[in-house]
């Protein structure tokens, strides 16, 4: 067993260590950092297999950003642990049939005879350095859809934005431009009005 | 080109075994005698108010998938930036790689202005 074996069982030990503790840890912010783990690992197994450039972006995106948006979320949601734990047992058959279900076809892909993955890995392919051929495919090749990532990201933006759509300001910020600009009029109304005497003075509700 | 990475593999060691070390010998070595006034969360010195989960505002939320979002655009720019020299200096593809990724960052700059007349960007 050469060195790059052992790296890839240690990867990989620690993948299907972090995997299982995301859905038993009790706690979902623990699930969530055992997911980061699991991320990272699984990009040190990307790593083996010379996609350093996947592997990188999967640590940058997933770990850097989609992480702290799911922690943003499991605190968002202020999920009541007990509540999210019952009814384990009638979603079992379910979930099991669903699981069995996806790890059979996963079975049947990489079993099957046109998906020869194992024999014949690419190894030709990258010449060069792996950026520069995915730089290389993308912009030539598949301008297209390339174009097409950068409208469905437009479309996150504004879909996230629609969403959250918060048009009352909670807050009660000031803005300095406005303070400075505002007039003696603006805030003080001078009335003239005679003065009265003492006699008949009759406490009453202001002007 | 897996040997270039060798470096960041022992970092990664050292890092976990750092991370690591001191809780194992933390765990192993200190007395442990808990008690129910120890295990209770200290909070300043009086009873805790509320539980630690709560709900937290949804701006957080915004900011984190707007970062999302820019973070992946980065990530498209990257294997241009590799290849822009290659790109250019082939007179077929020249102006096209340039320009391609110029719609590309004009579309995004679409969700950027929105995002910024919507004053998604500022905390107020």
């Amino acid at each position: 067993m050469d060195f790059k074996s052992v790296v890839f069982y240690l990867f990989s030990a620690v993948l299907v260590f972090a995997s299982l503790r995301v859905i038993t840890a009790r706690n979902p912010v623990r699930a969530v950092l055992y997911l980061v783990l699991a991320f990272v690992s699984g990009g040190g197994i990307w790593m083996l297999l010379e996609a350093e450039f996947l592997a990188i972006t999967l640590v940058l995106v997933y770990v850097g950003a989609v992480m702290v948006l799911f922690l943003f979320v499991v605190m968002l949601l202020d999920i009541n642990l007990d509540r999210l734990r019952e009814g384990f047992w009638s979603y079992l058959p379910l979930g099991a049939t669903v699981g069995a279900l996806m790890a059979l076809e996963m079975g049947v892909v990489i079993g099957g005879s046109y998906f020869d993955l194992f024999e014949n890995r690419v190894p030709a392919l990258v010449t060069d350095s792996n950026v520069k051929e995915i730089g290389r495919l993308i912009y030539t090749d598949y301008v297209y859809p390339f174009e097409v990532a950068s409208v469905i990201l437009l479309v996150g933006i504004v879909a996230a934005i629609a969403l959250t759509g918060r048009q009352r300001r909670q807050t009660k910020a000031m803005d300095p431009a406005q303070q400075v600009l505002v007039k003696a009029s603006d805030r003080v109304r001078l009335v003239s009005m005679p003065s009265e005497k003492l006699e008949d003075s009759v406490p009453q509700a202001g002007e | 080109m897996l040997e270039n990475y060798f470096p960041v593999l022992i970092f990664i060691l050292v890092g976990a075994v750092v991370g690591a070390l001191p809780l194992i010998l933390g765990w192993v070595v200190s007395p442990s005698r808990p008690d129910s006034e120890k295990l209770s969360p200290y909070e300043c010195g009086f009873e805790a108010f509320e539980d630690a989960r709560m709900k937290f505002d949804v701006r957080y939320y915004l900011i984190a998938i707007l970062f999302i979002l820019f973070d992946l655009e980065i990530a498209f720019l990257f294997p241009w930036a590799t290849i822009f020299k290659e790109i250019v200096s082939t007179d077929t593809i020249k102006w096209f790689g340039f320009a391609e990724m110029m719609v590309f960052i004009a579309i995004l700059v679409v969700g950027f202005v929105y995002a910024w007349v919507k004053g998604a960007l500022d905390w107020e």
